[in-house]
């Protein structure tokens, strides 16, 4: 691949390109917001409940043990996933310069309402006791074929746009868009169909803890990825580095992902082995990590400058480090001195967050800023909000994380000791489930103001400007870093 | 860079297909062939004839009892798994791995979960782990323990669940039906089965 200059033309397209995915693209970003405000929402509401188990004692659905479900749902299936298969939708149609009919645009608008309507009823059957404390699918079974069926009908399309594609070279992203299109079902049906069968039900839940860590290499880690490979080469306008060691990254993790999830049980009622070999594939994953990071490193090497400015490549970036801390905590948590301590503790909680919150949702606000300005044809408003909304996240996501891995010392250190009392380890954990609630509030005030950006875009309201918002725009000049790389780069 | 649709996708397949067969597939199999090995003389146990077998771990209303059980998430609290000493030290925590005192404490097995409909293995330990609570406990203490838990221990994480129970006008507290099956679940959690001498399947 090279780096050619962008005819008239090549622009025209992109822009109509842009245009064809606004409105379900659109859609599944404000929606997917909205979510991510209500697990914020709940998961204060959980660690407030965790430290002080007899608050609203008399709401029945605000139990710890179905608040903290209902926010892993809202987390994963509001958040999460929408948010990725609206990322999904405009890289695929920019990498291969498919243009959304009429039809189609009406039809994903219908389809991210059912997959909305889906999400909310099963938040609210898990309030109404009908959860399964299953974590990752704890939506009553009788919804499972409705939410694949959704999301089938939402991602069908990256396959023909894969084939029919105009632009005439393949790029890395592609490689993880499809990658993730083809797993999520996959791996989806086959948990919702060994889990609820009498015949195995150790293994059941050993598939159960197997979903929940393949969404994370499998769909969550793919898509981040994409967006990685796109916005940074972008930004720092440049080609990828090198294609070789990104397909090496790529395929490292195609063929050990599937491996993992039964880590999480180690000692548990299976064959040895097996959790064995999860633990093996979480330690050789790193392999992908450092190729990914090398890569990138050095597609950016003597730009990184551009961080002060492109919010896109900010996020990104911090996404990327949440990645590589997700990948190596949890490779470090699979050693056997390490299990006996922190298995069962905050700390695993502290990596689910990690994984979901951390690396994914700040790639994704990353690709959000790169994407909205493009199909909305106005810029972000303001570059203080910005600025908030970097800062309060980055940091309440560092104080959410530490405090969860801190709680899962404090609590696993006295829980590997028989002769404390039990309780003791839980009591020991209190002050950093505190710090956890604190985060909790940092974060949904940083959400606030994403929130009440993308809104202001939505409706139209935002900067009418021919230069993109940079987190510190004034006093540059012309110096238009993102602009100049969108401008330049061609396929 | 030019990759054909159809090698991309069965790379894809091909990558994902060996995990899913060996890791998850084969196992599960396995798993649910599992054959009962009968007790002999030599086990001295009495009133069941073979390890697993699945009737002992079922008791009263048990099985709606795992619905209520999971509907309350209990098992993002509790685990009911108990590692082998080289993987945790379990086995050291007073009850947890089944009746010390007769030598039957011990780790769990898949064979301990035979008959339910999901093993609730859990999520985090903020409490106990229930795998033998139901020799543990009695069913006026795990009644307590549901109503106020703070009244057994003042220590307790554990959040109350007084809507389980109803007060009469006469001040006097009963279970609900919910509450009944859930003590029943509870009571019926025994996985301390004594192996039997021929079963020589190596769980470790």
């Amino acid at each position: 691949m090279t780096v050619q200059q962008a005819t008239e033309e090549d622009i025209k397209d992109r822009a109509l390109v842009d245009r064809s995915t606004r409105f379900p693209v659109l859609f599944f970003f404000t929606s997917a917001l909205a979510w991510l405000f209500v697990s914020t929402v709940l998961g204060f509401a959980s660690a407030l409940k965790l430290r002080n188990p007899g608050l609203f004692e008399e709401a029945v659905f605000l139990q710890y043990g179905r608040l903290f479900p209902m926010h892993m749902t809202a987390l994963v299936y509001g958040w999460a996933i929408q948010a990725g298969i609206g990322v999904l939708l405009w890289l695929m149609a920019r990498l291969t310069r498919y243009r959304l009919s009429a039809q189609e645009q009406g039809g994903l608008v219908v389809l991210g309402h059912v997959w909305n309507a889906l999400v909310a009823i099963a938040v609210i059957c898990i309030g109404l006791g009908f959860g399964r404390s299953i974590p990752w699918l704890d939506m009553p079974s009788w919804m499972l074929p409705l939410f694949l069926l959704t999301y089938a009908a939402l991602t069908v399309w990256v396959f023909p746009m894969y084939k029919n594609r105009r632009s005439g070279s393949v790029y890395i992203s592609e490689y993880y868009l499809v990658g993730a299109a083809v797993w999520f079902p996959w791996i989806f049906i086959t948990a919702s169909a060994l889990i609820g069968q009498e015949a195995a039900p150790a293994m059941a839940a050993g598939a159960a803890s197997w979903f929940a860590s393949n969404l994370v290499y499998f769909w969550m880690a793919p898509i981040a990825l994409a967006v990685a490979y796109y916005i940074v080469p972008k930004i720092a306008d440049r080609p990828v580095h090198s294609y070789g060691v990104a397909k090496f990254g790529f395929w490292v993790l195609a063929v050990l992902a599937g491996w993992t999830g039964f880590h999480r049980f180690y000692g548990g009622p299976f064959a040895a082995w097996i959790p064995a070999a999860s633990g093996a594939a979480v330690v050789f994953i790193l392999l992908a990590v450092v190729a990914t990071y090398s890569n990138l490193w050095c597609t950016l090497r003597g730009k990184t400058q551009l961080w002060e400015f492109s919010p896109s490549l900010r996020f990104t970036a911090i996404g990327m480090l949440f990645f590589a801390g997700y990948c190596g905590l949890s490779a470090l948590s699979i050693f056997p001195g390490v299990q006996a301590k922190l298995q069962f503790s905050f700390f695993q909680n502290g990596l689910d967050v990690l994984a979901v919150y951390g690396f994914f949702s700040m790639t994704i606000f990353g690709a959000m800023y790169f994407i909205v300005p493009r199909i909305t044809g106005c810029e972000w408003p303001s570059a203080g909000s910005i600025r908030n909304h970097f800062w309060y996240s980055t940091y309440g996501i560092l104080t959410l994380v530490v405090c969860l891995l801190v709680a899962g010392l404090a609590q696993g250190g006295y829980l590997a000791q028989p002769d404390i009392p039990f309780s003791t380890s839980f009591l020991n954990a209190g002050p950093w489930v505190i710090g956890s609630a604190v985060a909790w509030v940092l974060i949904g005030f940083s959400n606030l103001w994403f929130f009440g950006q993308m809104a202001l875009m939505f409706i139209g309201k935002g900067k009418k400007s021919a230069n993109p918002t940079l987190i510190h725009g004034g006093g540059h000049g012309d110096h238009d870093p993102q602009h100049v790389a969108e401008e330049a780069v061609a396929s | 860079m030019k990759t054909p649709f159809w090698k991309l996708i069965l790379g894809l397949v091909v990558c994902f297909a060996f995990p899913w067969i060996f890791l998850l597939m084969m196992p599960y199999v396995s798993e649910a062939k599992v054959a009962p090995v009968g007790y002999t003389a030599e086990d001295e146990v009495e009133g069941i004839s073979a390890y697993p077998e699945r009737s002992t771990l079922r008791y009263g209303s048990s099985d709606y009892g795992a619905q209520v059980y999971a509907a309350e998430g209990c098992a993002y609290c509790h685990t009911q798994m108990v590692r082998p000493t080289y993987a945790g030290p379990d086995m050291w925590r007073y009850g947890w791995g089944g009746r010390e005192a007769d030598g039957l404490a011990r780790e769990t097995r898949p064979e301990d979960y035979l008959g339910e409909s999901f093993a609730h293995l859990g999520y985090q330990r903020l409490g106990q782990d229930l795998s033998n609570v139901g020799h543990r406990l009695t069913r006026e203490e795990l009644h307590r323990h549901l109503y106020d838990p703070r009244s057994f221990d003042v220590d307790s994480g554990m959040p109350a669940y007084p809507h389980l129970y109803r007060t009469l006008e006469d001040g006097s507290i009963h279970p609900t039906e919910k509450a009944d099956a859930l003590v029943d679940y509870l009571l019926s959690r025994r996985k301390d089965a004594k192996i039997p001498v021929a079963d020589t399947r190596n769980r470790q």
